[in-house]
C-alpha cells in the first residue's frame, strides 16, 4: 500500500485549518550542564480541510510524540498509510498508537538509550499486543539524544526523515527508503486475508545511524509533507534562524513557518516541488505540490 | 512533619500479570506514576489488568482446589505489592480503580527496613457502577512508617477485569532522624491509634463463663473431631488454655493438611521448624505466597528460612500429594529436586516462580495437575517431564515464555499423555500451524486455552481439526486475528458441550456466527466478543435479552476523543 498520490488536489487556500502547536521547554536549572538535552517545538497540519477531530500527537494521519527521561531525551514522527482508508481503516489510528507506544516506553524507561530502532520494533510488538486490533499501515522516524555521550542516535523506516544542522551546514540527513517510487518501507499490520499482497517491512529493517552532537545543533525531524514540499535549501535557510536557540518560543516560530511554507507550498500547482522532480526522474510527469500532512518537529541541542 | 503524596515508585512483586515480559501493555509497571487514563472509563493498555475475573476461571477444572478448608481464605485472589520513594506515616490511600471497580479488599503495609506488615484496610469486595473511581478508604490509624504498599483482589464478583491506574499514598514524612527512630518504634504518636482493647474487653464481658467445663468431660477423640473443623490460628488459641488442649492441638492428625498461603505474613523460620518438629504425616501443603524474601525485598533470600523450608519439604517426600508454592523466590533448583522425588504427587503448582531454571527431569507418575506458569520452563526440561508424568490430566503453561518449540512439546504430549483434559497455553507464541491441528488427537480434551498464540498467523483450516474435541467445554481464542466466520463454523457445529468461547479481539468474526453460536450451543455460558468491531452493539443489547443466562462480555476502548469544536 502506498500514500495515494492520486488524491484529490486540494485547492489552495490561505484558510488555516487546523494548527496545533505544542513546545516543550526543558527547564535548564534541573539539569547539569555537562548533559545536553534537547529544546524542542512541534508545529503540523491535517491535508483535510475538515477538522474531524484534534488529538495531541495527531495532524491527520501523521503522528509525533516527544519523550524524554534519565537517559535520553526521544523524538518521534509517524505518516500512517493513507491507502487503508479505502479499506474502512483509519489511516491514523496505527501510527497514533505507534507514536503513543514510543512515548509510554520512553516513559517507563523500558529502552535502551542507543538503540531507537529496537523501540520502534517494541513499540511496533505493543500494538500486537493491543486487545484492540489495531490495523494500517505506518512509516516511522525516531531520533534519541543520549545524555551519556552527547550522541544523536537514530531509526528511520520509509520516507519520514530527519536532518541534523550545525554551523550553517547539514551534517547529515535520513536516506529514504522506498520499495519503489512513492512507495516507502513500513510497519503494518494488514487485515486478515491481505497479508500476502500487503508490503510490510520488519520493525529491525530500520535504517540505523549515529551522530556526536554539539552545542546549538537543530534537528529537524518531519514527515514526507515537508521534505517532498520544501527543497533542502528553503528548509536549511530556516533552520539557520535558530542554532543555538534556547528560547522554546522563538523555536516554535520557525517550526511554524516550515510547516505553513510546507503547506502552502503542497497546494500550490505549478510549484516544482521535490517530489514532482522526484517523479519527474521516474518517468512520471506532474508538476506542483504534494498535498499531505504534515508534521515538523523542530529541535536544538543544549549544552 | 511533612505531609507528603507520592505515586508508585515501582512494583516489587505481584501475582497475577496480563502481559508478557518485556511488554507494557496491561502491565503491573503500568502502576507506576501518576495516573494516565482516569478519568477515563475503559479497557486501556495503558493500565494494570489482573488475568481473571469473575468465577469463570474457578469452574475449570484444573483450578486449585482448596487443600484445608478450614484455613481457606476464598476471599483473596491475587495480589500486587508495589514500593514508594519515602517512608511515611500513612495517612490516605488513593487507587486509580479505571474499569470495573471493586475488587480490592485488603491493603497492607509495610515499611522496608522492619519488614513487618500491618493491615491498613479491609472490607468485602464491592458491587460498582461501571465508571472510573478514585477508591480512598479510610484507613485504620497506624503510627508506623511504610513505604510498601500491598494490595489484594478478590475479583470474583467482576463482571470482566478489573483496571488500575494509579495508585496514591499520602502520610507524614518524619523530618529529622530522631523522628524517623521515635516512629520506627511506634513512640511517635502523630494519630491517636485506633485501639481494640475496648472491644475486646467488651466481649469478654459478654462472655458467660460457666463454673464447670463441660468440655473437659469430652473424651479427647471427640475433642480432636471438633478441632479439626478449626483454623490454624483458633487451634494455636486453644493451645493456650491449658496442657490438655495444649496436647490435644499438638495432635498430628489435625496437620495433614497445611495451607499457610493465608498467613503469608506470619510464616517465618520459627513456623516452619513448629512443623517439622512435630514430624507429622502431611499430604497437602500449599505454602504460596509465604515468601519472607518478598517482605525483604530485592529477593534477598533469608537463607535460614530457605532451609528449613527445604528441610521441611524433604521430610514430607513420602507422604505428600498434594504442593502449592505459588508466587514464591525460594522455589530454586534445589527445591526442584526434592520435588522430584515426591513419588506420591498429585498436583504441583509453581505458578510465577521465577527462580529455578533447571527442572528435575522427571515427577512423580501420579501426577495429574501440573501448573508452570509464568515460569521460565524450558522446552526440553518439559518435554522430558512429560515423558515420565503419564497420567497427567491437567497442563497449564500460561505465559511460559522459555518455550521456543511448542511444537515438539505437543507432539510429545500427543505421545504420552493421552490423558490431557486441559491445555492452557495462553500468551505463548511458539506454535505452528501445523502443530494446532494436532489437537484434535487429544480425544478427551475439555479446555483449551490458546489465548494470543496467533496474533498475525492465519489459522486456516486447524480448527476444524479442534473440532475433533468433542467433550470441549472451554475454548480460549483472543486475538487470533485472522479467525472469519468459516474458519469457526466446525468448532460451533461439532462442540456442543461448549460452556465458554473467548474471542476477544477477532476482528474478522460477524455477528452472524455469533448468533449461531448463541443459538446452537445448548452449554453455552460465556462468550466473549470483546474489541470483535464489526459485532454491532445494538445486536449484542438484543442477545442479551434474547439469552439472559449467557453472559455476554463486550468490552472496548471508550475512545471519547477530545475535541475542540462541537
Amino acid at each position: 500500500m502506498h500514500t495515494l498520490f492520486a488524491t484529490g488536489r486540494l485547492i489552495s487556500r490561505a484558510l488555516l485549518n487546523g494548527i496545533h502547536n505544542f513546545s516543550t521547554a526543558t527547564d535548564p536549572k534541573l539539569q547539569q550542564k555537562t548533559e545536553p538535552f534537547l529544546v524542542s517545538a512541534v508545529c503540523g497540519f491535517s491535508k483535510e480541510r475538515k477538522i474531524q477531530r484534534l488529538v495531541k500527537g495527531q495532524f491527520g494521519d501523521d503522528a509525533w510524540f516527544s519523550a524524554k527521561c534519565k537517559s535520553a531525551d526521544v523524538l518521534g514522527v509517524a505518516d500512517g498509510v493513507g491507502g487503508w482508508r479505502a479499506y474502512g481503516i483509519d489511516p491514523g489510528e496505527f501510527s497514533l498508537h505507534l507514536m503513543k507506544a514510543c512515548e509510554r516506553l520512553v516513559n517507563l524507561g523500558l529502552f535502551t538509550p542507543t538503540n531507537p530502532s529496537e523501540l520502534l520494533a517494541n513499540s511496533y510488538y505493543e500494538l500486537l499486543n493491543n486487545k484492540k486490533a489495531i490495523l494500517g499501515s505506518s512509516t516511522a522516524c525516531v531520533v534519541l539524544l543520549n545524555r551519556e555521550n552527547s550522541t544523536l542516535y537514530t531509526a528511520n523506516i520509509g520516507d519520514s526523515g530527519f536532518m541534523v544542522v550545525r554551523r550553517g551546514r547539514v551534517v547529515r540527513r535520513s536516506e529514504e527508503q522506498q520499495h519503489y517510487f512513492n512507495t516507502p518501507f513500513q510497519l503494518s499490520l494488514p487485515p486478515p486475508g491481505y497479508r500476502a499482497d500487503v508490503l510490510s517491512d520488519r520493525p529491525d529493517s530500520a535504517s540505523t545511524d549515529n551522530i556526536p552532537v554539539e552545542d546549538g545543533d537543530v534537528i529537524l525531524v518531519a514527515t514526507d509533507g515537508v521534505f517532498d514540499n520544501l527543497p533542502q535549501n528553503i528548509i536549511l535557510n530556516e533552520l539557520l534562524k535558530c542554532q543555538g536557540e534556547r528560547c522554546a518560543g522563538r523555536l516554535q516560530m520557525v517550526a511554524n513557518s516550515i510547516a505553513w511554507m510546507a503547506r502552502s507550498l503542497s497546494f500550490d500547482e505549478t510549484f516544482i516541488s521535490p517530489f514532482a522532480e522526484r517523479a519527474f526522474a521516474n518517468g512520471i510527469n506532474t508538476i506542483g505540490g504534494k498535498p499531505d500532512d504534515i508534521t515538523v518537529i523542530l529541535a536544538t541541542v543544549a549544552m | 512533619m511533612n505531609y507528603l503524596e507520592q505515586y508508585v515508585n515501582d512494583v516489587w512483586a505481584y501475582s497475577s500479570r496480563y502481559n508478557n515480559i518485556g511488554s507494557y501493555s496491561y502491565a503491573p509497571i503500568n502502576l507506576i506514576g501518576k495516573y494516565e487514563r482516569y478519568p477515563a472509563y475503559g479497557d486501556f493498555p495503558e493500565t494494570y489488568f489482573l488475568r481473571t475475573y469473575g468465577k469463570w476461571w474457578k469452574q475449570s477444572g484444573s483450578s486449585q482446589k482448596c487443600y484445608r478448608f478450614q484455613d481457606c481464605d476464598k476471599l483473596v485472589e491475587d495480589f500486587v505489592i508495589v514500593g514508594f520513594g519515602c517512608a511515611v506515616i500513612p495517612t490516605d490511600i488513593c487507587i486509580y480503580e479505571i474499569y470495573n471497580p471493586g475488587a480490592i479488599i485488603r491493603i497492607w503495609g509495610a515499611w522496608t527496613v522492619d519488614k513487618k506488615w500491618h493491615l491498613l484496610w479491609e472490607d468485602h469486595p464491592q458491587k460498582c457502577d461501571p465508571v472510573s473511581r478514585k477508591f480512598c478508604p479510610s484507613l485504620r490509624k497506624l503510627n508506623c512508617l511504610v513505604n510498601l504498599i500491598r494490595i489484594e483482589f478478590n475479583s470474583s464478583y467482576l463482571e470482566y477485569h478489573t483496571a488500575i491506574d494509579a495508585i496514591l499514598l499520602g502520610g507524614y514524612q518524619p523530618e529529622t532522624n530522631l523522628q524517623t527512630q521515635l516512629a520506627n518504634k511506634g513512640l511517635l504518636l502523630l494519630q491517636p491509634s485506633s485501639n481494640d482493647t475496648p472491644n475486646v474487653t467488651e466481649k469478654e464481658d459478654s462472655l458467660q463463663i460457666n463454673d464447670k467445663d463441660y468440655f473437659s468431660s469430652l473424651p479427647n477423640e471427640i475433642i480432636l473431631k471438633i478441632f479439626q473443623y478449626l483454623d490454624l490460628k483458633s487451634l494455636s488459641r486453644c493451645a493456650q488454655i491449658n496442657k490438655r488442649w495444649n496436647t490435644l492441638c499438638q495432635d498430628q492428625t489435625l496437620y495433614q493438611c497445611i495451607s499457610l498461603k493465608i498467613y503469608w505474613h506470619l510464616v517465618d523460620t520459627k513456623a516452619i521448624e513448629y512443623f517439622r518438629k512435630k514430624n507429622i504425616n502431611v499430604k497437602k501443603l500449599d505454602l504460596s505466597w509465604c515468601d519472607q524474601g518478598q517482605v525483604y525485598g530485592q529477593h534477598i533470600l533469608n537463607s535460614e528460612y530457605y532451609i528449613q523450608l527445604r528441610n521441611f519439604l524433604d521430610e514430607i517426600k513420602h507422604t505428600v500429594t498434594h504442593i502449592s508454592l505459588n508466587d514464591n523466590y525460594f522455589v530454586d533448583n534445589n527445591i526442584m529436586n526434592v520435588i522430584s522425588s515426591c513419588h506420591d504427587l498429585v498436583e504441583l503448582r509453581l505458578h510465577n516462580t521465577l527462580n529455578w531454571h533447571r527442572a528435575p527431569l522427571y515427577f512423580s507418575t501420579k501426577l495429574v495437575t501440573l501448573d508452570l506458569s509464568c515460569t521460565h520452563v524450558q522446552d526440553l526440561d518439559l518435554i522430558k517431564i512429560l515423558q515420565s508424568t503419564i497420567n497427567l490430566e491437567h497442563l497449564i503453561l500460561d505465559l511460559c515464555e522459555g518455550i521456543y518449540r511448542m511444537d515438539l512439546v505437543l507432539r510429545v504430549a500427543i505421545e504420552h499423555n493421552r490423558k490431557l483434559k486441559t491445555w492452557s497455553s495462553w500468551k505463548t507464541t511458539s506454535f505452528s500451524l501445523e502443530s494446532i491441528k494436532l489437537f484434535g488427537q487429544f480425544l478427551d480434551l475439555e479446555e483449551l486455552d490458546l489465548g494470543w498464540c496467533f496474533i498475525t498467523n492465519d489459522p486456516a483450516d486447524c480448527l476444524s481439526e479442534i473440532a475433533r474435541c468433542r467433550k470441549l467445554k472451554r475454548l480460549v481464542l483472543s486475538s487470533w486475528r485472522s479467525v472469519s466466520d468459516e474458519i469457526l463454523l466446525p468448532i460451533i457445529l461439532s462442540c456442543k458441550e461448549l460452556v465458554q468461547i473467548d474471542l476477544m479481539g477477532i476482528k474478522g468474526i460477524t455477528s452472524e456466527i455469533c448468533e449461531r453460536a448463541l443459538y446452537m450451543l445448548p452449554k453455552l455460558r460465556l462468550l466473549d466478543i470483546s474489541f470483535c468491531d464489526d459485532v454491532r452493539q445494538d445486536e449484542v443489547e438484543i442477545w442479551r435479552q434474547q439469552y439472559p443466562h449467557i453472559k455476554i462480555q463486550r468490552s472496548c476502548q471508550y475512545t471519547s476523543r477530545p475535541t475542540l469544536f462541537h
